[in-house]
């Protein structure tokens, strides 16, 4: 077992590694980047920006050094500079970027593209000393924020949103088990019976509505009808209000009050339930009606052991093994948050800022956000299959 | 729908003298799923519907009518008297022209992306588990690798990149020519929608290569390829007339279960403002505008987020029917 667990702990650091790189590599390739917004800008002002402007701004970003310099201070903070040892300054005349490209208008399969040729001022290792750095991935700094909150550590701004996100997701999940799980068993149960029947034709319908739509159609309903009619409603957008409001039945809300929050938690919970609820219940279903087959069932039957007893001792207890597997995955996207459902609802939680980032080219958020989503649905990956075997003992690591 | 009309004919070609029956049995079967035959014919009237676009549209995606914005269903214009069925947007854009011409995009992306990305799939699935080994191997790996990553993130960098410089992937001329007359868009707005289908299609593969490794790998150890081999059939002819068809069901389930999937993902990159943008009208973008007016105008987000739902809906169901039809065993 500690060897298995010391194999896959390197081969998971190795997929870190890769995806780490491949994202970011992915991002650099993007055009765009605080750059592009700034020159933009400029052109339009009166104000004319010069050389040494973007220059400096490009230090700035980071954007002057090679990209394999750029990724290695950005995992591991280094290098800061040339290496000193015993007084001796080593590799500091290395060439580390480019602080002044050289652009020429180069004709490419006939059609015009600005290119760098050349560089006119290369940064060397020496000119790194002094330079503001993060101290790298690895020692859990995730830099500055590029545009949401400029200048500020990206960790202040995802501390600042995955409380929200939790608070969604914690919720969701539990209640989707409470309802998935029961669901799953007593429609494998009462097979073919009518609430079956409608229990898989709902979850099919569950897993074919598309998020967003559900979202806009709560909204709709709950929000905007109801209000039109003058009866409670929900109120939608933000996790907590502004202003106070008042509606029938229950009266004056005041803005982030308990009543408020749940009200408006109601919605995007709603929508994250059906989705996970449809899947599960399916999942438990079909794991069910496999365990119901099995010969110790017929013998635990045939030996007069009582129905009810039967699916509780026998078949749910087996019937549950798989899906751990399945509730440990919603661990990396209680992190990350659900995307969609938070956009729709406004929600001021890890996706959205994930989306924010990523159209405000803000890459070092994004990054962040993509990377310990890495390291958690690698996480998951190993504690379920460490969970397998424990809950199951005829399961063995290899 | 789209999905049996190619499965059928392949399943005729490649049959022994009894298949002819077998056919009859496929469809039987797929006929006492009524939910899928409902959904076939719902989609069959949407896919004419797109098909048939320019006569049945009064207004072009594009065109404005000035001063008429948000007007109400069955709203007659006071220029020129053409009916504005579903009503007209923010910018009195006509909705039910926008619909079709949007049905046409979306529903053509999905289409092309699930073919491109399940003979990707398909062809990397035969070659891992047909040749086993340090191949079998390396390309798994890779796979495992990639259903790791988070899918919507990735797909939502992956169009944020390629719609900011859609140059950075060459594409043939004659593709995005034959997709803007196709469309009726522009070659601009054409180039747009090849990125999303290759976004989509990125990591769309992914799923259908195991699937086919997994079934290549169960049938190389069946008798039959067994028996074939020791009467002496060669390997292509193995592949092409043992591996093929018997691979096809599993393929067309999940291919028409895909459909479903992408119609959803690409109106959701849409949505979140990282597919095909205003103008080229989409059902994502058209609902994503819906949204920002919906509190004085609810019934909006109905117009496009309907044909959505109903299209992925349906192509579930098809895809249901058709796994009960061509093999229950089938899990997917």
């Amino acid at each position: 077992m500690i060897n298995y667990l010391i194999r896959r702990s390197a081969q998971m650091l190795l997929v870190l590694f890769f995806s780490a790189l491949a994202s970011y590599a992915l991002l650099s390739a993007a055009p765009g980047g605080p750059l592009q917004g700034l020159l933009q800008q400029t052109q339009s002002s009166t104000r004319k920006i010069d050389k040494e402007d973007i220059a400096r701004i490009r230090a700035q970003f980071e954007l002057d050094l090679y990209f394999s310099v750029r990724f290695s201070r950005w995992l591991a903070g280094v290098p800061r500079g040339p290496l000193s040892i015993g007084g001796r300054e080593l590799l500091g005349g290395v060439v580390v970027g480019c602080r002044i490209p050289i652009e020429a208008v180069v004709r490419i399969g006939g059609e015009d593209t600005l290119q760098t040729v050349g560089c006119e001022q290369s940064v060397s290792m020496r000119d790194l000393v002094g330079r503001r750095t993060s101290r790298g991935i690895i020692r859990g700094d995730f830099g500055n924020s590029w545009a949401i909150l400029r200048d500020r550590p990206v960790s202040e701004l995802i501390w600042s949103r995955l409380p929200r996100t939790l608070q969604l997701q914690v919720v969701a999940t539990l209640l989707s088990l409470l309802i998935g799980v029961p669901l799953g068993l007593y429609s494998a149960v009462r097979q073919y019976s009518r609430f079956d029947y409608i229990a898989t034709t709902g979850s099919f319908i569950g897993s074919s509505m598309p998020t967003f739509f559900f979202g806009l159609i709560l909204i709709l309903v709950l929000s905007i009808l109801f209000k039109r009619a003058g009866w409670a409603y929900l109120p939608s957008g933000d996790a907590a209000g502004v202003r106070a409001y008042t509606m029938p039945l229950l009266g004056r809300v005041e803005p982030k009050s308990l009543l408020d929050q749940t009200l408006r938690m109601i919605m995007p919970v709603t929508v994250l339930v059906l989705v996970s609820v449809a899947g599960w219940s399916r999942y438990v279903r079909s794991s069910m009606l496999e365990v119901l087959r099995q010969d110790y069932v017929r013998t635990a039957r045939s030996k007069g052991v009582r129905e009810r007893r039967v699916i509780v001792r026998h078949a749910m207890r087996n019937a549950l093994i798989p899906f751990i597997t399945i509730v440990v995955f919603a661990l990396p996207g209680a992190f990350g948050g659900a995307v969609i459902t938070e956009t729709v609802f406004n929600w001021p939680g890890m996706g959205r800022l994930f989306v924010d980032a990523l159209g405000r080219n803000d890459y070092p958020v994004t990054m962040a956000i993509l990377l310990i989503s890495a390291v958690l649905t690698v996480l998951a990956t190993l504690l379920s299959d460490v969970l397998y075997t424990v809950v199951d003992p005829r399961i063995r690591v290899s | 729908m789209a999905a049996t009309a190619e499965a059928l004919p392949v399943l005729e070609t490649e049959a022994m003298p009894v298949e002819q029956s077998q056919l009859r049995l496929i469809l039987r079967r797929f006929a006492r799923h009524r939910l899928a035959v409902v959904s076939s014919a719902v989609l069959v009237f949407i896919f004419l519907l797109a098909g048939a676009v320019r006569s049945l549209v009064p207004y072009d995606a594009t065109e404005i009518e000035v001063g008429n914005s948000f007007a109400a269903p069955f709203t007659v214009s006071p220029k020129d008297g053409r009916t504005h069925y579903l009503g007209t947007d923010h910018l009195g854009r006509d909705y039910w022209s926008r619909i079709l011409y949007a049905a046409r995009i979306s529903l053509t992306i999905a289409v092309v992306s699930v073919i491109g990305a399940t003979a990707v799939g398909a062809l990397v699935g035969a070659l891992s588990g047909y040749f086993g080994g340090a191949l079998d191997d390396i390309l798994m790996r890779f796979v495992e690798f990639l259903l790791t990553i988070p899918t919507l993130p990735i797909l939502l960098i992956l169009s944020s990149i390629l719609l900011q410089s859609p140059k950075a992937v060459p594409v043939p001329d004659f593709i995005i020519n034959g997709l803007s007359g196709f469309m009726y868009i522009s070659a601009l707005e054409a180039r747009q929608v090849v990125m999303i289908m290759l976004v989509l299609m990125s990591l769309g593969w992914l799923g259908i290569a195991r699937l086919t490794r997994g079934v290549v790998l169960s049938l190389k150890t069946m008798n039959f390829v067994e028996a074939a081999r020791a009467s002496g059939v060669s390997t292509t002819r193995i592949i092409l007339r043992h591996m093929i068809p018997n691979a096809f069901a599993p393929l067309v389930v999940s291919a028409s279960l895909g459909l479903a999937d992408y119609v959803i993902s690409e109106a959701a990159l849409s949505f979140l403002g990282f597919g095909i943008q205003d103008p080229t009208p989409t059902w994502g973008n058209m609902l994503s505008f819906t949204e920002s007016y919906m509190f004085e105008h609810p019934w909006l987000p109905l117009i496009p987020g309907l044909p959505i739902f109903i299209c992925a809906l349906a192509f579930n169901y098809v895809g249901d029917g058709l796994r009960d039809a061509l093999d229950p065993r089938l899990q997917l």
